[in-house]
């Protein structure tokens, strides 16, 4: 099939789910289809131009392709017969932000008919898709709850699954993130007090800003944890990261109610390691079942501490855990055969 | 510099304009500058142009862009305080083909109010370029004769023309061009049945009217003179047609009132091949003179047949010829270094 994925742009400004475009539309090629990545520039600031841009949407066209996978608003406006949309967001400042601090559009009658005509619009034109995907749970309820509108998850998978493969169980628990409050690695760091078994904790990622790279090296400096935690306080590469995931026990990822699982979980999994993450850390307890593919424990040091033991006196409960979460990823289908075989469908 | 480049395209479809656009962004990358590219889809239907012109227009581009360099059209409505626009060509059936039979809209108040609106937003839109470039005389006497604008002649170069090489001075002519009845493959296989030395044609493109191709397959066939031509029907890689160009007799370019004079002629004059052209061929005639770096021939398969055997009978001006095409290029400034220049003075 000939088919255009279909995403915004703000020009040299890359991120959010810029990634998962080109990812996209690469495995559309390599799995034997003709693709094209389309970008189209978005401003919303401010809010005026949202209504030009959707407008102009709405007048352009796709020619010579015979289906549009567009993933945000408001290109999934952009008309043709046969749309089916992996939907990553909405204009969230017209539904979950409206009436919190991000809600952006102005709280005048204006603003308010702006937020109206978005909402029709999006129930108008989405109504008459092929096909709604979405990319998590969270984007399905709001799209349920903002407009009646029903979706399926589709999880995106891990572009290169190549790449992570096991080497060992080693003595260390493995955190990637960027470091900063809420991905709150100061509570892995204050687990490090109460494990009893010989674990290290090895923390790779940028901190966000410079008082959160002191903080957490004041924190392993206070409780003389120099030793059994490693700061690698900065963005470190792929290669670097495969390495880590290779040897490492188990990965550590306990950010504050995230909307998605995250890439380092499948990254983990792919590297057949557990995961060990907390109650409240959102969309990442989808992944990790506790006691089969990891732990699930509550946001504290002790709690976490005990499921650092739990693998780290029992390495081969490790693997098994490991083992697990590999196999609740191909159940689950966040596999590239399964996202391709349904967006082509 | 951060540059933006925008062009329109037909999805999956290549040509010109797109390698133009590729070359340019790698040419601005190697002179150490920051490269976003949009490649607008857009549809060749007359009856969407007036609203698709609109989307482009309504786009805001943002504040990143320290220039936007504009490609095919209509590309250059985009809005941006720098602003330049190196123009491909006009949307030909509003244009240069109205009053003919390739005129795209009828003569109808319909078609001549769609069209007046075209020209309006030509007009307005261009002059609001800091700089207007053209890629050939033929073009610039357009912009003049039709939109009473100005512009630079700028000449598309190729890309890393050290690719082209002469090897050998063998037997036969090389046609490479998509094969269509505008680029008149058929006017040489006709010229081939009048020929008196054994000189042979190979034609490299996609046939993009399957029928053009199946006539002429034919017509070599009544002729007799089906074992002299090879019809080599697809995109040939870079690589295929280095090597095709290094041992061809000559070049053949002989399309129907071109823009420009079209990369086949350029890459001719690189590889010191002669050229054999028409009168009618349009901008080919920018680079090529009668006698001097090829045969400029009235269209008539007759006086093609004659430049063809002179060529085989004579090796030594051919290759005098060819390497007169070489010399004269390198007085002529087309290549990246004076493209980047210009686009960015």
């Amino acid at each position: 099939m000939k088919i255009a994925v279909l995403n915004n742009c703000a020009p040299f400004v890359f991120g959010g789910a810029e990634h998962l475009a080109s990812a996209l539309t690469q495995k559309l090629r390599e799995y034997g289809h003709e693709s094209v990545l389309v970008r189209i520039p978005f401003q919303w600031n401010p809010p005026d131009k949202i209504l030009e841009s959707m407008l102009a949407c709405q007048m352009m066209r796709v020619p010579n392709v015979d289906r549009v996978i567009p993933i945000k608003f408001p290109v999934y406006l952009i008309p043709h017969e046969d749309k089916i949309l992996w939907l990553v967001h909405q204009f969230r400042q017209a539904y979950d932000f409206w009436g919190t601090p991000f809600q952006h559009i102005p709280d005048t009658p204006e603003g308010h008919r702006l937020r109206d005509v978005i909402i029709q619009t999006d129930n108008r034109h989405l109504a008459g898709v092929r096909q709604i995907y979405t990319n998590s749970h969270v984007t399905s309820d709001r799209l349920r709850h903002f407009n009646g509108l029903s979706s399926t998850v589709l999880y995106p998978p891990l572009e290169d699954v190549s790449r992570f493969a096991c080497r060992d169980y080693g003595d260390f628990i493995f955190c990637a993130s960027r470091i900063n409050q809420t991905k709150r690695q100061h509570l892995l760091v204050e687990a490090m007090r109460y494990v009893r078994s010989d674990v290290r904790l090895i923390l790779a990622g940028k901190p966000e800003d410079s008082e959160d790279l002191s903080r957490i090296r004041a924190l392993i400096a206070k409780h003389g944890l120099e030793r059994r935690v490693v700061l690698i306080p900065e963005f470190i590469t792929e290669e670097r990261k495969v390495e880590l995931f290779a040897d490492a026990l188990a990965c550590a990822y306990i950010p504050y109610d995230e909307d998605s699982y995250g890439y380092v979980t499948l990254e983990a999994y792919q590297a057949r390691k557990p995961v060990i993450t907390c109650t409240d850390s959102g969309g990442i307890t989808i992944l990790v079942k506790d006691g089969q593919t990891g732990y699930v424990t509550e946001p504290d040091p002790i709690a976490l501490a005990t499921a650092f033991d739990a693998v780290g006196e029992h390495r081969a409960r490790a693997r098994a855990l490991g083992e697990a979460g590999y196999a609740l990823v191909q159940e689950l289908g966040i596999t590239w055969d399964t996202v391709i075989a349904k967006l082509t469908a | 510099m951060k540059i933006l480049l925008a062009t329109t395209i037909l999805p999956f479809a290549k040509g010109g304009a797109t390698l133009l656009t590729n070359w340019l962004e790698k040419a601005l990358r190697s002179h150490g500058h920051e490269v976003d590219v949009l490649h607008l889809p857009f549809s060749p239907d007359p009856h969407d142009l007036l609203e698709q012109t609109l989307a482009l227009r309504l786009l805001d581009l943002g504040e990143q862009a320290d220039r936007l360099i504009t490609m095919r059209p209509p590309s250059y409505v985009l809005r941006h305080p720098q602003k330049v626009v190196w123009f491909i060509h006009h949307h030909r059936g509003l244009y240069d083909w109205w009053g003919t039979p390739y005129q795209a809209l009828p003569d109808t108040p319909e078609g001549h109010g769609l069209r007046n609106a075209v020209i309006r937003s030509d007009n307005q839109s261009l002059q609001e370029a800091r700089a207007l470039f053209v890629n050939s005389h033929v073009m610039a006497d357009r912009l003049s004769q039709f939109n009473q604008l100005s512009s630079e002649v700028l000449y598309p170069p190729v890309w890393a023309p050290e690719r082209f090489h002469n090897e050998a001075y063998d037997d036969y002519l090389l046609y490479v061009s998509r094969m269509v009845n505008h680029k008149r493959q058929h006017l040489a296989v006709e010229a081939l049945a009048y020929t008196k030395t054994p000189v042979r044609l190979v034609f490299a493109g996609p046939a993009e009217q399957p029928e053009y191709l199946a006539e002429m397959q034919a017509l070599a066939e009544r002729q007799g003179t089906k074992d002299r031509i090879r019809f080599l029907t697809r995109w040939i890689s870079e690589d295929e047609k280095v090597s095709l160009i290094a041992r061809c007799l000559a070049v053949v370019y002989i399309p129907l009132d071109e823009d420009s004079y079209g990369f086949p002629t350029l890459e001719a004059h690189h590889a010191e091949k002669a050229i054999i052209t028409t009168t009618d061929a349009g901008g080919v005639r920018e680079l090529v003179f009668d006698g001097q770096n090829g045969d400029v021939c009235e269209p008539s398969p007759e006086a093609l047949a004659e430049a063809m055997d002179r060529l085989y009978e004579d090796r030594q001006r051919a290759k005098q010829m060819g390497q007169a095409g070489r010399e004269r290029l390198s007085t002529l400034q087309i290549c990246w270094d004076h493209v980047v220049e210009r686009l960015l003075a």
